[in-house]
């Protein structure tokens, strides 16, 4: 890209602008205006028949997935293909990274991207970018995607947490500005669930209420002078930890509940228990799970990190399709696989990959999803982008539309700013049912 | 129900005939379940009691610290009022009034948390609120100053900016770099001192441990760069590894130019002899490896010979089961050391700017300056570590100033406080100049600089909310309302459970030394046996005595001295520890774990068991109104208002025993947002 592309790449990075000029572009050549975007989804998915979701399991590959070795493989050129070889799929000439191998039989039920591209190469940053189509401002803390579908679409359970997140959650988004019963709860080790539900065994419920009431009442002083967002969030999760504490469905958490066979078939991984966790949260009525799995920055030695790490991934997430397949819950259920950017077609000296955010894949299944379909490419080496590149709030603005709701509507943050729930991106009908 | 009298005319304590019946407290609750619907079930105590180790007083100081300058007192106060003069014209100018002033007792609390990482005991609390005097602040900053829980605090404060974490991969060992880490905190060695010493450290961790700095990106220099400029000059180059930095200044051939300077560096013996990382910036003969490997190497030969040879023969030891696996990861880290190899360096071969080509030679520059000419001629990573450094790389003093004083009033005058830029504009620029002049005058002494900042006028103000997205901008009238870090709550739940917070503390450098000083080049392969085996006693011994502290799985010992990080269900990764594997990546933000751990987890059941510092205190009491103090007193560190006292004497009335009124009492108080918070 020379200096002055990159320069007017900028000034155009305003997201109305550059709609309208691609608008403008369509409607030249097309006859349609993306500006209309909803009312074709509206129009479009009756047609297709296909049903939205009313659930979503996402799964976040920390620390950066290689597209190369996983969904976008470049088997013509060994020096980038390096030693991870390539699967065959249900579709001829559409090829996977070799670990890969689940998924490669389940491709007609997944749909991949191949075009995703993003603005950094800093973790953090691209991770919240990512969860949220915002970059990191000093003056707004923005929702994760996980938190505007919970406020959109509302509780399923009375008593579950809507959003579940599996795994430790520093650094997550979670509920951004709003309402902060939509942080998620986090569960640090699937195979534990959530610990500390239970009252001591010579506590009554009623001295625990007590307990609860006096504590409030000694804190009356110090709220008086504090009241902010910090220790509003603290009084929500109170709520929240004594809501759950009484449910009933709180065995959704516990994988001793399922057979020995069933665990071993989504992997003793931290992935495949994840996933195990997220399919019993699901069928429980939790509205949105995600599993952060990390582990993916292989500056070293990629082969034998990705025959690890992505036989993991590929297992926990093959078992995890079918099963919902077959009870029918794939239906209704979206699954997202993403990272927060690429890796490097190059391997360097330690047979690693490095950051590379310029074009990566991303995964998509069950509700409001076309399986089987393959969109955007990358270029010959991985590198860059060659057809249909694809935004951070394209991506998430496709998972909006998944779950069959408006990515054009504004909601307002408490600031009175306007947001639309994917950052306002252009969906990717090609890829939606 | 129980009526005070009961209480007030019993001639033993509280608790102790509950003691005396040979129950740990926990039995407090054993009427409770009168309460509950299955009253004919017999309730057992729990077995389980405290470790002795922690209930027991050290016998002599546990840590060695750099003693603070007393007499330094009254040019620190000056100090500080010239902070205050430039707030209060800061005030002025925007209308701002400073928050209201602390009372002894918050004061006592927040000072001892920000200064030592834990709340206070009544003891320390009280003997400062009925001290006399204007001096009494000022001698208890320097007080805490010179405390083992300083060097802890600060020490969990950098460990979190360094990411240290005992295994940064299975075969770099960190304990030796954690402890100098440590030590050198204890020591207060000058800033710019132990940073120059990080940056140009040569060798195996055992023999200089400062070298763990440059292993923790182990194989990735550039990234190493990144995080080395991002943490010293909070300054964010990354981007511009790939291409020019969209919006600061950065240009690619910037940070290839400085990344120059440092990525000569080699890792492993292997590296040296091969040279690796070389062949990715396309330069370098293989002659000029060899002749640089030799310069390192005198005894080249020997070194291949004997790491192939103590390899081989340890292989065969592991098949004859006369050594574990263990030694393999043991032989790997012993070859682990950094060394310099100034080769030439170039561009990434898809460099796509004008103003070179890909592959060209880089000439190595720094970012802005000039290397000082005392460093000119030695090796590059010490041009580097110099230029960095140096006095007039006023960035480098700047980043820090504010660091520290985000450390203390908790909102950086520049955030975030890694990215500084010139649309990032300081809350405060003259105080941001006056507090990096400052730091230059203490020649790099952050005690002294903290010192400075907890004495200043402002920071015996209130806690004041800080809210980055609120319409109203924080105008720094008090230090920023912060929720305890993980480290903090943990150390204060400590502090009311453990009369000895200290059982264990992490191996020193000195006393590792045995197990890993080992010089791989010149032994063989008993020598290696022998001196693995003496790694593992010292291991095993270490983690014999961590042991010993366990109560419920849960060891009872400072953060600081706890394994790190954290499992990733433990209390404090559950309150935000950071997982170590990125800078900076703890957090104090609410979830549901978290209040569950507090209500049910071990660590609220540790306090009601009787040896715990809680529980003695409570047991010494004769009187409701001495319990109910003495719990305000231990817990947020002060006596309850009329109003509170009133509701805390109705729940031990009410409670089937006193003593189960107390347990609730305890339970509520640690179940506060003014517990959890500093306020």
């Amino acid at each position: 890209m020379s200096r002055d592309l990159h320069q007017s790449l900028q000034l155009l990075d305003d997201r109305h602008t550059r709609r309208a000029i691609m608008s403008g572009i369509a409607q030249s050549t097309l006859g349609v205006s993306l500006l209309s975007g909803w009312n074709r989804v509206l129009e479009a998915a009756p047609a297709a028949g296909g049903k939205k979701a009313k659930q979503v399991i996402y799964f976040y590959m920390g620390g950066a997935m290689s597209h190369i070795d996983t969904f976008d493989p470049k088997p013509e050129l060994p020096d980038i293909q390096g030693e991870v070889g390539t699967i065959k799929t249900k579709t001829p000439g559409v090829l996977f990274g070799e670990p890969m191998q689940n998924l490669a039989e389940l491709q007609d039920k997944i749909a991949i991207v191949r075009s995703m591209t993003t603005e950094t190469a800093d973790h953090g940053k691209a991770a919240y970018w990512l969860k949220t189509s915002y970059p990191v401002l000093n003056s707004i803390r923005h929702p994760s995607m996980g938190a505007w579908i919970v406020n959109t679409m509302g509780k399923l359970s009375q008593t579950l947490p809507p959003f579940v997140l599996v795994g430790n959650g520093n650094g997550h988004p979670g509920a951004g500005f709003l309402n902060p019963s939509l942080t998620p709860v986090p569960v640090a080790d699937p195979a534990k669930g959530i610990e500390n539900t239970e009252l001591p065994e010579y506590l009554s419920e009623k001295a625990f209420k007590r307990r609860l009431s006096l504590a409030d009442r000694i804190d009356a002083k110090f709220k008086s002078r504090y009241h902010g967002y910090q220790i509003e969030s603290y009084d929500q999760m109170y709520k929240d930890a004594v809501t759950l504490m009484g449910s009933k469905d709180l065995e959704a958490f516990d994988l001793e509940q399922e057979s020995e066979e069933v665990r071993d078939r989504y992997g003793s991984s931290r992935i495949g228990q994840g996933a195990l966790l997220a399919r019993r949260l699901v069928q429980s009525g939790v509205r949105f799970v995600e599993v952060e799995y990390g582990g993916w920055d292989m500056h070293e030695n990629v082969a034998t990190n990705m025959a690890t790490r992505g036989g993991e991934m590929d297992q926990a997430l093959g078992s995890l399709i079918r099963d919902l397949d077959s009870s029918g819950l794939l239906d209704e259920t979206l699954i997202v696989l993403t990272s927060e950017f690429g890796r490097s077609p190059a391997i360097n000296q330690n047979a690693g990959r490095d950051h590379h955010p310029a074009a990566f894949s991303f995964l998509l299944a069950g509700a409001g999803i076309q399986g089987g379909a393959v969109y955007g490419k990358s270029d010959e080496r991985g590198h860059g982008i060659d057809e249909d590149p694809v935004g951070l709030t394209d991506f998430n603005s496709t998972i909006t539309v998944a779950c069959g709701l408006d990515p054009f509507k504004e909601h307002f943050s408490p600031s009175g700013r306007p947001f639309k729930i994917g950052g306002g991106g252009d969906p990717i009908y090609d890829v939606l049912s | 129900m129980r009526s005070m009298n009961v209480i007030q005319s019993s001639n033993s304590s509280l608790w102790r005939g509950l003691s005396a019946a040979g129950c740990c407290v926990a039995v407090i609750f054993m009427s409770l379940a009168a309460e509950a619907a299955k009253p004919k079930k017999e309730w057992k105590p729990p077995a389980s009691k405290l470790p002795k180790v922690v209930t027991e007083k050290p016998d002599g100081p546990v840590m060695k610290v750099a003693p603070i300058d007393r007499k330094a007192r009254p040019e620190v106060e000056a100090a500080a009022a010239k902070i205050d003069a430039i707030l209060q014209a800061y005030w002025r100018e925007h209308g701002a009034e400073p928050n209201t002033k602390t009372d002894d007792h918050e004061f006592v609390r927040r000072v001892y948390l920000e200064l030592a990482g834990r709340i206070p005991t009544i003891e320390e609390a009280e003997s400062f609120c009925a001290a006399s005097g204007s001096a009494k602040r000022g001698k208890l900053i320097d007080d805490l100053l010179e405390s083992p829980g300083y060097v802890s605090h600060f020490y969990n404060f950098w460990a979190d900016i360094l990411r240290l974490r005992e295994r940064p991969s299975r075969e770099v060992w960190f304990e030796p770099y954690m402890a100098w880490v440590k030590e050198s905190i204890a020591e207060n060695r000058p800033y710019d001192e132990w940073v120059f010493e990080m940056l140009t450290a040569t060798g195996r961790i055992s023999e200089n441990p400062a070298a763990g700095f440059q292993l923790r990106d182990i194989g990735t220099p550039l990234v190493y760069l990144d995080n080395t400029v991002r943490v010293f000059l909070g300054t964010q180059i990354g981007c511009a590894q790939c291409h020019d930095h969209p919006f600061d200044k950065w240009t690619q051939q910037d940070f290839y130019k400085l990344a120059g300077l440092t990525n000569g560096t080699r890792y492993s013996i292997n590296q040296v002899l091969f040279g690796n990382m070389n062949m990715a910036a396309g330069g370098g003969s293989a002659e000029s490896l060899s002749a640089a490997a030799t310069a390192f190497f005198k005894n080249q030969d020997d070194l291949v010979y004997n790491v192939s040879k103590i390899n081989y023969e340890r292989g065969l030891a592991e098949e004859a089961d006369e050594i574990d696996r263990g030694s393999r990861d043991y032989l790997a880290a012993l070859t682990k050391m950094v060394s310099n190899l100034d080769t030439e360096f170039r561009l990434p071969y898809d460099y796509r700017y004008d103003d070179a080509q890909p592959l060209d030679i880089i000439e190595p520059t720094v970012l802005w300056g000039e290397i000082p000419s005392a460093a000119q001629t030695a090796d590059k990573r010490t041009q580097f570590g110099a230029w960095l450094t140096a006095r007039d790389n006023r960035q480098f003093a700047r980043t820090i100033a504010n660091r520290m004083w985000k450390k203390v009033m908790g909102v950086g005058l520049v955030e975030p406080v890694d990215d500084f830029q010139e649309g990032n504009i300081p809350a405060i620029p003259e105080l941001l100049e006056h507090l990096t002049d400052e730091m230059l005058r203490l020649d790099f002494d952050l005690r002294e600089f903290v010192r400075i900042i907890a004495s200043t006028d402002v920071y015996q103000r209130l806690a004041v909310e800080y809210d980055s997205t609120a319409a109203e901008p924080y105008r720094f009238t008090g230090p920023a309302l912060k929720r305890m870090t993980a480290e903090q709550l943990w150390d204060s739940l400590l502090t009311l459970i453990a009369v000895n917070e200290w059982a264990y503390q992490r191996p020193s450098v000195a006393e590792l030394a045995p197990g890993i000083s080992v010089d791989v080049s010149a032994i063989n392969y008993e020598q290696f046996a022998e001196a693995y085996k003496t790694y593992k006693q010292i291991k095993n011994d270490f983690r014999g005595r961590l042991n010993r502290t366990s109560y419920k799985g849960l060891q009872l010992v400072r953060a600081s001295e706890l394994p790190q990080p954290s499992p990733a269900n433990h209390l404090m990764r559950q309150f935000g520890q950071g997982d170590r594997l990125a800078i900076e990546t703890a957090r104090q933000v609410a979830t549901v774990p978290q209040i569950l751990t507090l209500f049910n987890g071990w660590m609220t059941h540790a306090m009601l068991e009787q040896g715990s510092v809680i529980y003695d205190e409570v047991a010494k009491q004769k009187t409701m109104r001495g319990a109910v103090d003495t719990i305000f007193l231990a817990i947020l560190t002060h006596k309850p208002t009329p109003q509170m006292r009133q509701l805390a004497e109705r729940e031990i009335k009410q409670a089937e025993t006193p003593a189960a009124g107390c347990g609730n009492l305890i339970w509520a108080l640690l179940n506060t947002r003014e517990f959890m918070f500093i306020e």
